[in-house]
Formats: C-alpha cells, structure tokens, sequence
C-alpha cells in the first residue's frame, strides 16, 4: 500500500494498449510514480480493462485522487474494424459527378452518403439555395435506420450558414445526434471535412459508453474526480468534449506515451519508441512536445482532417509470433500471439507437447507445430447455433489447447483459412499462442513471468528446424527485430521507403551493411541526432543495438514500462480555436466591400482588414480562453497568431492551454 | 449533468420518468424502493437518489406517512395546466405566423406529412411527433423564453397524452387540426393561428378530463 498522507496531488492515469491496459498513480508535484497496475486489454469491451486497473490500483484512500486520464484506442479500434454506428452523411453542394470520376466516394467512410443543393464559393457566398426540403424527406426516410447524422456543406468554414439551417430543421424533426463538418475542421479540404464528421458521427456512441463505464468503475472505488481524455497530439481534454468529439482521440495512446517518455526523462528533443506487446510507435520529441501531422491523421485508411501526432506504428512487439516464411527466412510479426511460456504455464499438457517435437523427425517438427489454438471463454448456447465449423471448432477448444497441425487435422481441413474463424478470435472465444520474443527473452532470464523451460524447448525446436545451434537463431531473431526497427526509423524520419531486403540494390546495400556492419573495408553508418528514449517493458532489448547503430544513446528513464499510462496525465489541457477573416465581394465578383471575421458560431462584417484582424485576434482569445477553463485548465495561457491563406484570407488561431486544474 | 449526479442516478432516474410518463407506472401506484431496484437491476442508491429529482418534478409524491407514491392525475391539476397551455400556445402560434421563416414553415410541413403516415397504434411516434410541432411552433414564435415554458408544461401533459391516446378518433382529428394550423402560420393570419390552437389545445384537455372522470 501505498502511504498517500504526504502527497497532495494524486492523478491516476491509463492508457488502454493492444496488449495491456496500464495504470500509474503518481504525484503530481513531484512527478513521482507511486503504484502501477497491470492488466489485459479486453479487446471485445475496453471498459473491462479499465476497470480492472481501477479496482486494482494499490490506493488505500482512492478519494485522494484528484483526476483520472485515459488515452485509448478504442476510437481508431472501432474505425480499423468497422464497429462504428451506423452513418448518414448528408453533402450539400458537393460535386457528385466529381466525386464518382475519382471514385471518391468510399473516402466517406459511410455507403448512406447522400448530395444535396446548396454549399458557398471560396469568398463565402452562397453558391447554390439550400435544398432543405429534400434534406427533410431525406431524413424521414433515414431516419429510423441510422444511428447519427452528419453534414457537411461546401466550403462551410467560410460560411456555416447551410449546415446551421441543416441543422436546425433536421433536428427539429428527429432525435438523432447531429454533427456538423465546421464545428471539427476549418480546414478547406471538402472531403476529409466530410469523413471527419462522418467519423465522429459514427463514434459518438461508442465512447459515450466507454466513458460512463469509467465514470461508474470511479464511483465504485468512491472516486470524486474530473475525467480527463487523451487526444491524438497528446494534449488532454475533458470527458464532455471527448464525448462530442471522439473523433480527436485516433492515435492518442501512442502520443501519450511520446509525452510520458519526455515527462519521465525531461529530454526536449528525443526519438521515442514505444515497444508494447503488439505494436512498436514511434514519434518525436521537439523542444518538449511531440511533433504533429500537418496533413491530418489517417485513420483505417480514411484521409481525415484530425490533428494528431505524427507517427508510425508497425506490427512488432513483445507477442509478435516468430515464423519461417516460405523463402526460408526468419519473420517477427505482424500476428500479435500469447508467449508460448505463458500458455504453457497455465496448460502443462503444452510444455510436453513442446518437449517430445525436438525428438520428432525434420517434417513432424515444423514451426507450425509452436502455434497453439486456445480457449478463452466458454461459449454460450447461441454462439454455438449459429455455425456448425464454429462449434465444431469450438468444441474441441473446450479439450485443451491444441497445436495448429493437430487442429486441421481434427478439423480435417488443410489450411487455418478454411475455417473462417477471425470472428470467433476477434470476439475472444478462442486466442493463439506461439513463439515469441518474450520467449526468447525467458530463455535469457532477461525476463521471466512464466515458464522459462516450454521457452528454451522452444527455441530448440525452432533451431532444430533450421538445422541451426539455438545461440546462432537467437541473434538472428534479434536481429531481424533489429533490422525491422531501423528500417521504419528511417523511413518515418525521411518519408523515404526503403526496398524489400530480399532485393538487392544500392540503398538496400547501405542500409543492410549500417545494420550488420560486416563491410571489410567499407563502413556506412546512420547517426541520429537526438537520443532514443524506449518506452514499454520490452524496449531495453529492441532498442540496445538499434541505438547502437543510429550512434545515440538508448535512455530508459524511470518507470518506462509504463510511461504510456504516466503520459496520459503529462499532458497539458489543450483548446484551440481557429478564426477565418476574408473578404466580402460585390456581385460582380471584383471589388471588396469589405472583411468578414466568421467564427465557429458567428459572422461579423467589417469596412477594415485591420478593424477585422485586430477583432478577431480578441475574439478568438476569449473563445478559447473560456473553453479551457470550461474544459477544466487551471489558469490557461493564450497564444494567439495570424497566417495568410493567401487570395486576401486570414486565419487567426488561438491556443489556449494549462494544467488540468485538480478536484478538492 | 454527467457530473453533478452519478450516471446510475441518472439512468434510474431516466428509466422511472419514462415509466411514469407512459403510464407503466400507475398514477397513485405505491413505490417499492426494493422492487424497483431489482426490476432495473440497479442498486438502491441510484434509485432513491432519482426518487428524489422526482418527488422535486412533482412526478412522485411522499405520503403523510413518509411512504411514496406515483403523483395522481388531478382533475384539478389538469384544469390549471389546460389554463397556461391553452394561453402560452395561442400566443405562440399567432406570433409563429408573424414571423415563421420559409425553414421553420418546411420543418412543420415535414412533420405534419409523417404525422399522416403513421400506424395508428404506435403511441411513441405519435407523442413524438406532435410535441416536435407544438416544439417547430414555439421556435417560430422567435420567443426563446415562451418555448421554454412551453417546454415545461409540455413535459406535464406527457402523462395526459398517453391517458388519452387509446381513443383513435382522437388522432385523426388532431392530423387535421395540425395541417389547418400549419396553414394559417403560413397565410400569415395571426388571428386564425391563435384561434385554431386555442381550439387544438383546448380540445385535448376536454377530452382528457372526459377519460378521468369516467
């Protein structure tokens, strides 16, 4: 337990990983980490997790603490796997025909996508009348087969004039939630607006339950605390705007752990790299915060026009399952398994099983035979109705682990495709188990949680296999692991894509002679300018020789296996508000009238530019100086700055930003 | 809201005004603190806690005794609410016709268009809807302070529109009487409007009271 009488300050913060769900309780004033708590994401429901690691925090006081944060993944999960509400998306005066020649339309993540007259010019007219009679029959036809309604009219962050009547009259006949393309970009790019508020649109639900299941996890522990939620740059918001604007959460897990890792090391300018058990992220630190995407994140394979840390995250982790590809050679992810000495230590039928392939013949001892098939719950009667290959599958599962070969053949079948069951895992019934770096990590006694022998048995099998000594196979793994680092290092720092290593080519040549460095008379090196700081318990291990070769050196500050969770607190509380100033034409198109200053809500007209500038500078400060103290900042600073859009437009963008402001 | 109350609280309370407002609960029903709980499946706190926001919307009422129970449909109560309503809604809809804009007279003609479409035994779409146009009314009105006691006595006569729902004649008429309404707003003839809903409103109460004192 955990002494609280001598810190004022307790923040619990959480970070939902494709792996774990990590919690830290730290001091706020001294930035010290005093209790962490592990526990496994559950995939099917993220509240689950949550809720674990808030029953579990080692607090004898939970009321002591003074704020919660969550970065989650579960808004760029729900995208990637299409589990979103169902979506109409209303455009009005967008260009149809345009739109289908560049066959644009599957940008709009929702197929109940539907075009309207209507939209504004690049000087804020209106181009076309606004066909509100159709939008209206529109939505009695619609209405009782979705779920949300978003709009986005053309060029309505010059003039939000169509989508405010759109509106109005939409939910002055329906009870759906509404949003509107204005109120998440200013951005002019059409159709990422669209996307954006067909996203947050199709998200609204998902994360309204997702933060009533944390709010009732804290009333159970008698926790009286603001709710904080962590958005994709890694800034916080409060829970009432995450709920209006889920869509900003896409890639906040991995900026949270950017900012944990300059929190914990207090390096301004680093390279992080968060190694989990699924994923490998990597971002960077510049002068204290991390750097964003200017294009907007992508998300699922959806151009949206959402702030957010630029990064890049491959399929490498701690559980990604070690294999031989047909070519003969050695891969580490992307399939994202249980170690096998896990599996083993809860099912010691598996660690025989592994024993007794090592005296098997080169054939019967093929890697395959390392992956395991296991239940996870119990399937009800109705899971079971439905497909009979499923409860077939299922019910073997219900026996004990099985080896992938052994499974076929009891399935019969000659390949793990032809029983269609991706559904069955992604609900959890059943998980996979393999050979993993964890595994290999055991067999060091670098790590070791579970059973270290099924580890080296393993190991030895796979060894045997490639008809190798289990040292040598060890490095290669390593060092493919090694490899598949630097190479997304590099390209993520130069947009650069390097080839296929198989090819060989003047680049790839250099990148695989930096790696290896077994030149005899040559050496060619990369040489990173800033330091590596690893985050995640496997990152002392990935990350040693990788900063080797970049020639920096490789910073573990205190806590790094959980500085995810610690950057989920670290943030600051962000709000930004953006103003457009442009000028007013007369019919003819050729003289300026005059400015108009539109604000999210409203439109002035002044003679002036400066008049115009100089109001809207002010306005946009108070605008985002009372939503950050509305969204829970303590004493927000203001930055306020002015840009040229060019064509005689001004964008004036206020940040408003301070600590979250603690309860009690 | 979401802070101020715990969001059990505020689910119990949710789920005990709908069932109050729909009559599933009875007016005069006694109520079982215990019964309750187990029946939503939440525990006792939540409950109590939105007996309480209850018992202050006048939906439930504590006996001399301390006992609670659903608040009773007074004959009394209903003559008083059928008094502000009949005044605030004529006012409404002759100030509607006066300043009603092309966007608020296409979402009442919207509405009015589905009202016609309906199944006549699908209770909620017709409470729905015809609180949407008294709502598309009062937002036409131009008076944001006139909707929102409109919205208040609304809310009152939820339990009132279910009583008086199961007699079919009574739907019929109340489609025509919202198309003729709808018509004069559009005419511009503030006199008519406001006679017309007078009409409407009025002709709901006299027809609720006939059922309460059957």
């Amino acid at each position: 337990m955990t002494d609280t009488n001598k810190h004022q300050n307790l923040v619990l913060g959480i970070d939902t990983g494709g792996t774990f769900t990590d919690g830290v309780l730290l001091d706020y004033d001294s930035h010290q980490v005093l209790a962490t708590q592990k526990s496994l994401t559950t995939k099917r429901d993220f509240a689950i997790g949550i809720e674990n690691v808030i029953a579990g925090i080692q607090i004898e006081d939970p009321s002591l603490i003074k704020m919660v944060s969550v970065s989650t993944t579960l808004a760029t999960n729900a995208i990637a796997e299409g589990k979103g509400k169902r979506v109409a998306l209303f455009l009005v005066g967008y260009d149809r025909e345009l739109i289908e020649n560049f066959k644009m339309a599957h940008q709009f993540a929702t197929p109940f996508h539907y075009y309207f007259q209507g939209g504004h010019n690049l000087y804020g007219q209106e181009k076309q009348a606004l066909d509100l009679k159709g939008i209206l029959e529109k939505t009695a036809q619609i209405k009782h087969e979705v779920d949300a309604i978003a709009v986005s009219s053309y060029f309505s962050p010059l003039n939000p004039e169509h989508e405010n009547r759109a509106y109005e009259a939409i939910s002055g006949v329906c009870n759906l939630p509404i949003v509107l393309g204005h109120q998440l970009s200013t951005k002019l790019g059409s159709v990422e607006r669209a996307t954006t508020a067909a996203l947050n649109a199709s998200l609204l639900a998902v994360l309204q339950t997702f933060i009533i299941a944390v709010k009732r996890a804290m009333e159970k522990r008698k926790i009286v605390a603001p709710l904080m939620v962590v958005r994709g740059d890694g800034t916080l918001m409060s829970d009432e705007f995450a709920a209006r604007t889920p869509v900003e959460t896409i890639h906040s897990g991995p900026a949270a752990s950017a900012i944990g890792g300059r929190f914990l090391s207090q390096i301004d300018n680093a390279f992080v790299v968060d190694v989990g058990g699924t994923t490998t992220d990597l971002a960077l630190i510049m002068d204290g915060a991390v750097t964003i995407s200017e294009e907007g994140a992508s998300v699922g394979g959806y151009a949206t026009s959402v702030k957010a840390a630029d990064l890049l995250s491959i399929g490498l982790g701690g559980d990604s399952q070690i294999r031989i590809n047909r070519d003969g050679n050695i891969v580490v992810g992307p399939e994202r398994v249980v170690p096998l000495a896990y599996l083993a230590e809860q099912h010691p039928i598996v660690k025989s099983q592994i024993r007794s392939l090592i005296r098997r013949t080169w054939e019967q001892s093929s890697p395959d035979w390392l992956e395991y098939w296991y239940l996870i719950r119990e399937p009800g009667d109705e899971d079971l109705s439905k497909n009979p290959k499923h409860k077939q599958l299922l019910q073997i599962l219900q026996n004990g682990p099985h080896a992938l070969p052994d499974l076929l053949k009891k399935m019969s079948v000659f390949h793990p495709s032809q029983l269609g069951a991706e559904e069955l895992l992604r609900q959890e019934f059943f998980g996979k188990a393999g050979f993993t770096p964890t595994d290999l990590l055991h067999c060091d006694e670098r790590f070791v949680a579970w059973d270290a022998e099924t580890s080296e048995m393993a190991l030895k099998a796979f060894s045997h296999y490639l008809f190798k000594e289990p040292e040598e196979v060890q490095a290669m793994i390593w060092q493919t692991v090694t490899e598949k680092i630097l190479k997304a290092t590099i390209e993520f720092l130069t947009g650069q894509t390097l080839p296929e290593q198989e090819k060989s080519s003047a680049d790839s040549w250099f990148f695989k002679n930096a790696a290896t460095r077994d030149h005899p008379h040559l050496n060619t090196n990369f040489v990173l300018s800033y330091p590596v700081i690893g985050i995640g318990g496997p990152a002392s291990m990935f990350l040693q020789k990788v900063s080797e070769i970049l020639h920096v050196e490789l910073v573990l500050p205190n806590h790094y296996q959980v500085a995810n969770a610690v950057g989920a607190i670290a943030g600051s509380i962000m709000v930004e508000e953006e103003i457009l100033i442009y000028p007013k034409l007369d019919r003819t198109g050729l003289d300026v009238l005059g400015y108009y200053v539109q604000t999210s809500s409203k439109r002035l007209e002044f003679e002036e530019l400066q008049t115009a500038l100089i109001t809207a500078k002010e306005t946009c400060r108070e605008i985002a100086l009372n939503a950050a103290l509305r969204s829970g900042a303590d004493q927000p600073q203001v930055v306020v700055e002015e840009t040229s859009d060019g064509l005689d437009t001004y964008r004036i963008r206020a940040k408003a930003f301070g600590n979250p402001r603690l309860s009690g | 809201m979401m802070d101020l109350i715990g969001v059990d609280t505020q689910e119990a309370y949710q789920l005990l005004r709908e069932q109050i407002n729909t009559l599933a609960l009875k007016p005069g029903a006694a109520i079982n603190e215990s019964e309750l709980s187990s029946i939503f499946g939440l525990g006792s706190t939540p409950i109590r806690e939105a007996l309480k926001l209850l018992v202050h919307d006048q939906l439930v009422v504590v006996s001399r005794q301390g006992g609670l129970y659903v608040a009773d449909l007074d004959p009394k109560d209903l003559k008083m609410l059928s008094e502000v309503r009949v005044g605030l809604e004529s006012q409404a809809a002759g100030l509607a016709a006066q300043r009603a804009t092309a966007d608020h007279l296409l979402v009442m003609d919207a509405l009015v268009l589905e009202q016609s479409k309906i199944k006549a035994d699908d209770k909620e779409a017709w409470f729905d809807l015809d609180h949407k146009l008294h709502q598309a009314i009062a937002k036409a009105s131009g008076n944001h302070y006139l909707a929102h006691s409109l919205e208040k006595y609304f809310g009152l006569s939820q339990r009132l529109w279910y009583l008086a729902l199961p007699k079919l004649e009574f739907l019929s008429s109340a489609v025509h009487e919202h198309v003729r309404l709808v018509e004069s707003i559009r005419s511009g003839d503030s006199q008519a409007a406001e006679i017309r809903m007078k009409e409407h409103v009025q002709g709901f109460y006299l027809k609720v009271q006939k059922l309460i004192e059957n």
